[in-house]
């Protein structure tokens, strides 16, 4: 079995070099289509990064009455931590509102003159699980905490959270759709590639055929040749992206203004990569598989 | 060794390949099969090695009738055979050497037996010096030979020779013959496709003339060149070129 398997990777290298100009087409060909389906896989990722990251920052803010006891601000401070929805969640007295305030207006604090008593409420400022932020879910988070005891007011930016919903909703189904139109293009080019190198070896498959080869036998070499330059063209592809991605995005600051807040973000991840690679496996092993089948009739 | 009964192939509805062949082939024979272009020796060779299956007919090969035989038993077929075109179908950008390794691969001969097997027939064929070139550096005569022997690898119980003289002159088509008979005299059934007349007569074998997809007639050996053929037979009907 491992002779057979050496014998395999042995001949189909060799006759991947035999091909030459020609297998180095098919790998070409095979990088290019995973170079596109690279480059949207990163920037769908950059997007669902920055996603998250908005989604970490976002809060709830729970505006308190000034006239408050300390009794009613345990109990609301108890029935917020059972709350499901928050994940973690800080208090901000009013005078701790003020100095922010004073802080914000660096410079301009004379605006703040004349304004007597602080008009600043206190607040409790909420975390939300990821689960819990559609707007439908934060609504309901929102009329329940109204009518607690001694809340003023809940405000949480409910157009900016429906507008991001939307975008990422969009953002989503985009990625599918032009993921599926490149993967399904990106398939059949590489398929084509290898059916005019499958084709240029007609004879050999019909000098097999006739002097006794199975079919197996026959499409055996065709399929780990195949399965080679797939996965040589996808590993070519991660090299030229992962380099276009560490010296050349950062060289035209191409990364930072696209994606500002994850401009640090890490290339493609590791099972993103292995992938890729086994992506490019499969539809050089399928092309090739396909290609021969036409040679194959008995 | 080869049977054919009420044999009929049609490319189609309107063109008739073969029509109502009976032929007879006995173990060790050397036949001629012989007739102008078209007259379907090619497809008679093809029904054969099931390349083609016939409209309607039985053909037995080896006492085993191929028209029913099940596609993943065809294989298991062809390596008792050995094929030799009229083009040689030699592999350009494989040595002489790798050209007849092939066939030892598909029928699971050694790396130890292949290279014994190899250099045993290159030498049958005058070519073992030649052994590490490419087939195009090599004359059509030498090619053909390379054909041959590629043919013969695998010890084929039957060697079916399409045209294997058709792109040679007078000279290198005596020197395939002569092949063709040392290869008969070691008890391999022959069976050869040819439109050149002449070429079958020189071989003084049994000729089977085909005309359109028919056997119109036969002649029986004239000589005993090789082998132990008993079978014989009056002429039915004898083609001539000039009949075409």
């Amino acid at each position: 079995m491992i002779e057979k398997l050496k014998y395999l990777l042995t001949h189909a290298l060799i006759n991947l070099v035999r091909a030459g100009w020609g297998g180095l087409a098919s790998i070409a060909s095979i990088a290019v289509s995973f170079v596109i389906i690279g480059i949207f896989i990163l920037v769908i990722q950059h997007f669902n990064a920055l996603i998250a990251e908005w989604q970490e920052q976002f809060q709830v803010s729970v505006f308190l009455d000034d006239q408050i006891t300390p009794l009613q601000l345990d109990m609301l401070k108890g029935r917020i931590e059972k709350e499901a929805a928050v994940k973690t969640f800080t208090f901000t007295s009013k005078v701790e509102a003020l100095a922010n305030f004073r802080r914000e207006l660096k410079g301009q604090e004379s605006l703040l003159e004349g304004l007597g008593d602080n008009p600043l409420p206190a607040s409790f400022q909420l975390k939300i699980r990821e689960g819990y932020q559609s707007s439908e879910a934060l609504k309901t988070l929102s009329s329940f905490l109204s009518r607690l005891e001694g809340v003023e007011d809940i405000q949480y930016g409910q157009e900016w959270v429906e507008r991001m919903s939307r975008v990422a909703r969009l953002i989503r189904l985009l990625g599918t759709i032009i993921g599926s139109v490149l993967t399904l293009g990106s398939a059949m080019i590489v398929s084509n590639t290898i059916r005019l190198a499958v084709y240029a070896r007609a004879q050999e498959i019909e000098i097999m055929r006739l002097v006794g080869a199975t079919k197996a036998y026959i499409r055996a070499p065709f399929l780990v040749e195949g399965m080679l330059q797939g996965s040589l063209g996808a590993a070519l592809a991660l090299g030229v992206l992962f380099a276009a991605y560490r010296f050349v995005a950062p060289t035209f600051n191409l990364v930072s203004s696209l994606f500002p807040t994850v401009a640090g973000q890490g290339f493609l991840e590791s099972s993103m990569m292995a992938g890729l690679v086994g992506g490019g496996a499969a539809v050089g092993a399928l092309g090739s598989s396909l290609a021969v089948s036409r040679f194959l009739k008995m | 060794m080869i049977q054919m009964f009420h044999v009929f192939k049609m490319f189609g509805k309107d063109l008739e390949a073969l029509v109502d062949v009976d032929l007879h082939i006995h173990k060790g024979e050397m036949v001629f099969l012989a007739g102008p272009n078209g007259a379907g020796k090619s497809t008679l060779l093809r029904l054969i090695f099931c390349d083609e299956l016939p409209t309607s007919g039985q053909i037995l090969v080896n006492g085993r009738n191929i028209v029913r035989m099940k596609p993943r038993m065809v294989p298991h077929l062809r390596r008792t055979l050995g094929i030799v075109y009229q083009e040689f179908k030699l592999l350009r950008d494989r040595t002489i050497e790798e050209n007849l390794a092939l066939v030892a691969r598909v029928v699971g001969m050694t790396a130890l037996q292949t290279q014994h097997k190899v250099a045993q027939l290159l030498t049958l064929v005058g070519l073992s010096h030649k052994a590490q070139m490419l087939p195009y550096k090599l004359s059509s005569g030498e090619q053909q030979r390379v054909a041959m022997a590629r043919a013969l690898m695998n010890d084929p119980l039957i060697l079916l020779a399409d045209e294997p003289t058709g792109n040679l002159d007078a000279e290198l088509a005596a020197d395939v013959l002569r092949l063709l008979f040392e290869v008969n005299a070691q008890g391999t059934t022959v069976l050869v496709a040819t439109h050149n007349l002449k070429f079958a007569e020189e071989a003084g074998c049994r000729t089977v003339f085909l005309k359109q997809g028919r056997i119109v007639g036969e002649r029986q050996r004239v000589n005993q060149p090789v082998g132990p053929v008993q079978h014989s037979s009056p002429i039915r009907h004898a083609w001539h070129p000039a009949d075409d």
